[in-house]
This record gives C-alpha cells, structure tokens and sequence, in this order.
C-alpha cells in the first residue's frame, strides 16, 4: 500500500474523531447523536482493519474469518439488549 | 529420577510430552471431582441425611463442577489432541512448541489456585458451577476468589491452546494431507478449537468482572438496578453453551475416527456429519444460550426464538447419529473394548439429546429446569458421550501409545461396568423430575430416597469401574504383549506414517522396543538439547524453562491479587509480575540467541490459508479471540449503561478536550507503525529504527496522559468508593485498564523489536515480527476508536 493512501487514512481518522467531538457539542438528542457517533466509531475500525492492518489485500478466507468474531460478538449485543425487555 | 528426567519433564516442548503432561494432570483433576461427587452422593443417597452439612456441600457441588468440566473433560481432549493431531497431520510438532508448553503450565497452575481454594478459611467457592450473581457474592472469603482467578488462568490457557491447534491443523499439513483427507479426529478437534477461540474470551471477561467485584470493589454484581444476574447469565451462558459441544465434540471425533476401522467400512455420510458440525452445530451453539435463562424473565419473543434455535441445533446431531447407525447397519461389527466405548458413547448420547430437546421448550424447561432431571440431561450428555468417546480413544490408541496391547478382557468388564455403573447412577435422576436440584437433603417423599439410593449405588459402580481402566493402561504400559504395528488396520496417518523426517517412534511399522515408546522417550531424556536436535523419540526436541516459569510467575501474581490489598498480596502481585516480565524478556532473548529454534517446516497442504505466513496466520486468530474479549467487556459496559437510570451525563467527568488529544496521539502511533513497516519493506533500517522509536513515544505520552487522567479522576472524587459514581468508575477503570494494559504490553513489545533492529535483524526479506506487531498496534488502535466515544461522550 502507498505511503498516501495511509496519509489519506489517518487524515480520515482525525477528522473522524474530530467530527465525533463535534457531534457531542452540536447534537442534543441523544439518540441521534449515538448514532452517527457510533457509525464513525465503527468507519474508523474499519479503515484501520482495511489499511493499516491490510485485510484488503489478504485472502478471502482470511477477509471471511475475520468476520467470524464480528458475528457472535452482534448476536451477543443484540440479545444483551433485547434481554432488558 | 535422574536430573535431566525431571528437567525433561518440566521444560519440554515436545507434543507427545506435553500431551502425556495434560493426560496425566487431567486424570488427577479428574479424580479430585469424582471424590467430590462420591462425597454428594454419599450425602443423597438417604433422606435427611447430615455426612455434609450445607456448606460442605455446595462447595463439593461448586468445585466438582468446576474441576470436572474446566479441568477434566476438555484438557484430556486435548492431552489426546496434542498426541494425535501432530501425528495425523503428518507434522512434527505444533506450530508454536513453547506456546504449547505454556498452555499446559498456565493450566495447571489455574487448577493450584483452584484446588488452594479449598484450604483457606471459610473454604472454596459455593454458589453452584455458574457461579450465579449476584448469589455467588454471597460466598466471602478468599477462596471462592482463588478459584475465580484459577478461572481466568484456565481460559487464559485454553484461547492460547486454541490459536495454536488451529494455525497447526490449518498450516501443518503434510503434502498429501487435504483437508477432505483429515481423519475425522483432527476435523472435530477444529470444530472444537474454532468453538473455543470465540467462547473462552467471554469467560474471562465474566470472572475478570466478577473477580474485580470481590478484590478490588468494583459493583459490576452487586449495584441495585442494574439486573446483574442477567448480564451475569447472558455472559456466562454465551461461554457456556458452546461449552457444551467443546466438551461433547472431541469425543465425537474419537467415535468417528473409530466406528470405521470396527465396521470395515468407511463412515457413512461423512461429508454430511462435517458440514452438519461445522456449518450447523458450532455456528449455532453461539445462538442457543438463552435457553438457559427462560426463568429469569427475558421477553416472551426471546424466549420462542431461543427455543427455536435449540431445536434447531438438534438437527445436525440427528444427521450425525444416523450417520453412525448407518455405518454400524451397514458393517460388519467388531466389538473390540474401543467399539464398545465408542457404541456406549452413542446409546448415551441419544439418551441425552432426547430429554434436551424437552428442555428447548420454554414451558417444560419451567417444570425440568430446577430439578434432577436437568442433572440426568447433561451428564448423559457431558459424561455419558464425551467421556465414552474418549476412553474409547485411550483404548485405541494406547498400542500407538506404548508399543504394546492392553487386555482385552478387562477392557470389555471395564465397559460393562463403566455403562452398567452409569445408567444406574443417571437415569434414576430422570424419574426424580419433581425433586429439586441444589439442595443438600431432603425428606423421604414419594420414591426419592429409594432412587437417590440407586444413584448412588451406580455412582460406586461407575467410579470403582474406572479402576480398571487405569490398572489396565498402567499395566498396558509395563507389561502388555508387544503390539502388532497397525492393529486395527486404520488408514489414518498416525498408524502408517511416511512423512519425510520420519523417525522410529512416528513410523509405526517399526517394532517398539522392549520398553515401548514411552519407556524409550522417558530414558532419551538427555537428547533434549537447549536446541533442535533429532531425538529418537522421533521428533526434534527442545526444552524451555520460559513456559513454567511465565505460568509461575502468573500464579503467584493471582494467588496475590486474591490476598490484595494485605501487604503479602501486593508482595507477591509484585514478584509475580517481575517473573512474567523477566521470563518474557528471556523467551526474546532466547529467540535473539537462537537458543530455542522451530526448523522450518516443510512446504504442505495449506488451504485454504496457503497464501498466509504462519505467524501471521496466528497473529489473526489471536487477535479474532481478542475481539470477542473486548467485546465482551463493551457489551457488558451498554448493557449495564442501558439498564441504569442514573448515569453521570457525558462531558461532566472525563475531559474532552484531553480525551481528543490522547486519541489522536494514538492514531498518529497507529500511522507511524505502518511507516515502520513501509521502511523496513522498503530494505531501510535506519527508518525502520526512526519510526518505531517515534511510534514508542506516541505510545508512551497516552499512557502517561491516561495516568494523568486517572489521577484527576480519583481526585475528583470518580472512584470505586463513591456510591454516586461507583459503577461508572467500576466500568471505565477497568475497560480502560484492560486496553491500557495492551498498550504497555506493546510499549514492551516495541523495546523488543528496537532491539533487535539495532542488530540488524529485520531485512527487507524478512521483517514478518515488525508486520504481526502491526497488527497488534492497529487493533489498539480499533479498540480505542470505541472506547473513547463511548466513555467520554455517550
């Protein structure tokens, strides 16, 4: 991967967490602003997982195990919070 | 006992050591937790009974549970495992030896601190196997702590164990051995690794939480409002029932690695019990937990999907059974003692997998779940098959094992005994389905005292018959007849290995010495050289003090942190550590000094990872289990922000503009780790050095503005000690805790790697460590991407 794509992705980063920042001071629903909080959150892992640990470039079989966590992990979260009824 | 025996025996690395070492270790745990449910029996077997008063009896019901299924039933599979997996794969060792060595010390000394939990005052751990909470804060005392941290020690082992099995079974094939070709021992062994590497990290965060609870005050558990045994249960469950097939699936494999070679023909529908198990049964035993929780008051909807699921989940078992009905119709039987294992395992099973499909219904599970027939369900299960299905492994493997032949007969009276002492003892607790489970006597109502009597009666039967096993293995072992080279005419590789590099204890149509092979390795010992030298036991040998003394240094921090905060706890936390770290320096350096070399191994069938270096490989599977570990703590952090009313508003304790800063320091690190890595691929070192050192600094300014913030925290007044702020403080100090210390263990690692560099060790060819530990940053990295909104502004 080229040393600009990797600038790119730390540019993005910042301004992620900057926007993050700026989100928590701007938006006044809660519910809203989790949100879009959470969808930068989880933009920034990916572009970490993509670029910098480089799961673009590796084997499917690799891409596809690494969801593997991601998937129990979901099912826990999801019934976590269904079981508060 | 010469000297270099006993050095072999605690610094070896070797496979076939190391599985003899979790065999042996198990069979001990295995006999502390049936002398525990000899004792629980005893006290049933009459009504109004007082061998055992209360207290004495849950613990004996606690600790047997915990003993027999963390310290029993899973590490004897995988004392198998590590003997047999190698040796069907074609290989020579495990991927990584000393990682192996270490994952049975780490076992181990889990099983001391939980076996020492007995004798401290006030005793061991008593609220049930679950260790329900918030019922199990209930049981004060040092003890149950010590076996809280045994836990963590254990599943610390097992996620190790995991990642090393799997990069072994993925990438160590020999040329030849495709996955389509992998006796079905070794498939299930994946199934059951993979189960392990996603379920484990769970449990540690579990005890971790609850552990913090009982040393360091943390209100996880006990903090009204916040349903804590239901975070409790969804995370001790969502480790649990998979759990299940992890214990359960090994014997599987054993029985269908041996149906075949009893009937004449090949198994029936393998490819279907394959996809069935590994597509179906492990995918699925992530969704079924929350059957164990229809009582607890989780919404009708959950309920009926849950249900669902379970039902669902026996579908796969059908195909398998039948498979294995089909295989014993279709051939011609053999009742050898590892058949008759193997057939007993199956009837139990079936026994078992039927009264589980009652307990998928949400309705009957109110009428079962309280009470014996529960208890019958999952030893026919947990016991019954898996344990059938092992012993049916150490029968038809222990020619391989020992050169020699076991006694036939006393194998067949042990399995008549074994099955006869088993039904007796479990299928009487069927028809106690209205007597209440967890309760230390009872009054004679109805025919309970009679069945309890027959229980017990079977449970002498069943743990006396176990007698003969070992008297048969033993004298296997001294005194058995020279066994012929392939005595059940298996095609698999562990019996009819070629490999190139083969030697004679591997080649199994050499002819055992007078000792067998065993008897030969244990006097080879002086071969085992500090570094990789052909032995004659067959595979290359080498010793290490680094696992004994890292797993060391672990328990006496642990046995520390239960006595924390008194002066000798913290003595010993600070001795422990020093260990760790010293002993970790030493397996660098070892490495620097090529004091302990892998040979390369010699290209193989690889697929479908063939393009991924093993390292590598192993760097992401570790990192997959680290997922779920974090996860794991996050999802109890929304779980417990959700169910709490009162939480302090976001901005009013952590300061944002500080918490910014901190985590742009760390993704700047996070870039200039990858410059590090571009250097290096680009051949230049000088680089190299330059962006590790500037990535070490970035590293170290967030840690020590994270002890900033920490500090004006306490000062503030956010700490455990505050009723107002105490869960919020419980949560962020140790989410944060956990993430800082994987960041000090990577400062650690990078002073490492400097080090290195400096010599001139990373080459444009080759810098795989510079790469992995890339990895590792990166995922600090990701999991600070959640932890700092979630903290600090939601």
């Amino acid at each position: 991967m080229k040393t600009s794509i990797a600038l790119g992705v730390w540019a993005y980063m910042v301004v992620a967490v900057l926007a993050e920042v700026e989100v928590f001071y701007m938006i006044t629903a809660y519910s809203t602003a989790a949100a879009v909080i959470t969808v930068l959150a989880t933009s920034q892992a990916v572009a970490v997982v993509l670029f910098y640990m480089q799961l673009k470039d590796e084997p499917g079989s690799l891409r596809l195990f690494a969801l593997i966590p991601i998937m129990f992990l979901s099912a826990l979260f999801i019934a976590l919070l269904a079981s508060l009824g | 006992m010469t000297e270099s025996w006993i050095k072999r025996w605690l610094f070896t690395t070797n496979h076939k050591d190391v599985g003899l070492l979790y065999f042996f270790t198990s069979c001990y745990f295995g006999f502390i937790g049936a002398i525990l449910a000899l004792l629980m029996r005893v006290q049933l077997s009459v009504p109004n009974n007082n061998f055992l008063s209360a207290l004495y009896y849950n613990q004996a019901v606690t600790m047997h549970g915990l003993i027999m299924i963390f310290w029993f039933l899973s590490p004897i599979a995988l004392g198998l495992a590590n003997y047999f997996v190698p040796l069907q794969i074609g290989a020579e060792d495990l991927a990584f030896p000393r990682i192996n060595a270490m994952s049975y010390w780490l076992y181990l000394a889990g099983g001391i601190l939980a076996v020492l939990s007995f004798f401290v005052p006030g005793g061991t751990a008593n609220a049930g196997w679950t260790t329900y909470q918030p019922l199990a804060v209930l049981s004060l005392g040092t003890g149950p702590t010590l076996a809280y941290l045994g836990m963590v020690l254990l599943a610390a082992s097992v996620t190790l164990g995991s990642v090393n099995f799997m990069v072994s079974i993925i990438w160590l094939r020999a040329a030849g051995v495709t996955l389509s070709k992998l006796p079905m021992f070794t498939w299930f062994m994946l199934f059951t690794i993979i189960a392990m590497l996603f379920a484990f990290p769970t449990l540690i965060a579990a005890f971790v939480l609850a552990s913090a609870d009982r040393i360091i005050g943390t209100t996880f558990f006990t903090s009204t409002g916040v349903q804590p045994s239901i975070l409790w249960d969804n995370l001790f469950w969502f480790f649990g029932h998979p759990e299940v097939y992890i214990v359960l699936l090994p014997g599987f494999g054993i029985i269908a690695n041996v149906l075949p070679q009893f009937t004449g023909r090949p198994l029936a529908g393998k490819t279907a019990i394959l996809v069935a198990t590994g597509l179906i049964v492990v995918p699925l035993s992530f969704g079924v937990w929350m059957h164990h929780m229809f009582l607890t008051g989780i919404p009708v909807s959950l309920q009926g999907a849950f249900s669902v699921a379970t039902i669902a989940i026996s579908i796969p078992f059908d195909i398998i059974t039948l498979s294995f009905v089909e295989s014993l119709i279709r051939g011609r039987v053999k009742f050898a003692t590892p058949m008759l294992f193997a057939l007993g395992g199956v009837v139990l099973f079936i026994i078992g997998g039927i009264t589980g499909v009652f307990l998928s219904s949400p309705v009957l599970d109110r009428v079962f779940r309280g009470s014996y027939f529960v208890v019958s369900h999952f030893h026919y299960v947990m016991v019954g098959a898996a344990i059938f299905g092992i012993i049916a492994g150490i029968y038809y493997w222990l020619p391989r094992m020992t050169g020699r032949m076991y006694n036939e007969r006393l194998g067949k009276i042990h399995f008549v005994l074994s099955f006869l002492g088993f039904n007796v003892l479990y299928f009487p607790m069927n028809l106690l389905f209205d007597m209440p489970r967890r309760i230390f006597t009872y009054s004679n109502i109805g025919d309970w005292g009679m069945l309890n009597g027959l229980a017990t009666l079977g449970s002498f039967i069943f743990a006396l018959a176990q007698i003969l096993l070992a008297y048969n293995v033993i004298n296997t072992w001294y005194r058995g007849p020279i066994a012929p080279a392939n005595p059940w005419g298996s095609p698999d590789l562990e019996w009819n290995s070629h490999v190139e590099g083969m030697t004679p204890a591997m080649d199994s149509s050499v002819t055992p010495p007078a000792g067998g092979w065993i008897g030969q390795l244990a006097t080879a010992s002086d071969v085992h050289g500090p570094s990789a030298t052909a032995a004659p036991g067959g595979h290359y040998g080498h010793l290490s003090s680094r696992p004994i003394e890292i797993s060391l240094g672990a328990l006496v921090f642990l046995a520390g942190t239960a006595f924390y905060p008194g002066p000798a706890g913290l003595g010993l936390m600070v001795v422990g550590a020093l260990v760790v770290v010293y002993s970790f320096w030493g397996w660098g350096m070892d490495d620097l000094h090529d004091k302990f070399v892998v040979p390369p191994e010699p290209e193989g069938d690889r697929w479908p990872f063939s393009a991924v270096p093993k390292l590598k490989l192993g760097m992401w599977v570790f990192l997959s289990s680290e997922v779920v570990l974090f996860g794991s703590f996050l999802g109890a952090y929304v779980f417990i922000r959700a169910a709490t009313a009162q939480w302090p508003i976001a901005g009013s304790i952590h300061e944002i503009p500080l918490g910014t800063f901190n985590t742009l320091v760390l993704v700047t690190s996070g870039f200039t780790m990858f410059l590090a890595l571009q250097s290096i691929r680009n051949g230049d070192q000088r680089k190299l050095m330059a962006w590790l050192a500037a990535t070490f600094v970035l590293g170290a300014l967030f840690m020590g503005v994270k002890v900033a913030e920490w500090t004006n925290l306490g000062n503030g007044g956010f700490i455990l000690a505050n009723p107002a702020m105490s869960l919020a403080a419980s949560a962020y100090f140790i989410v944060v805790g956990l993430h800082g210390a994987h960041v000090t263990a990577g400062l650690l690692l990078m002073l490492y790697l400097m080090k290195k560099t400096t010599r001139g060790f990373y080459t444009k060819d080759s810098h795989e460590a510079i790469e992995n530990f890339g990895l590792y940053w990166a995922f600090v990295d990701i999991v600070w991407c959640f932890v700092f909104p979630l903290f600090y502004l939601l």
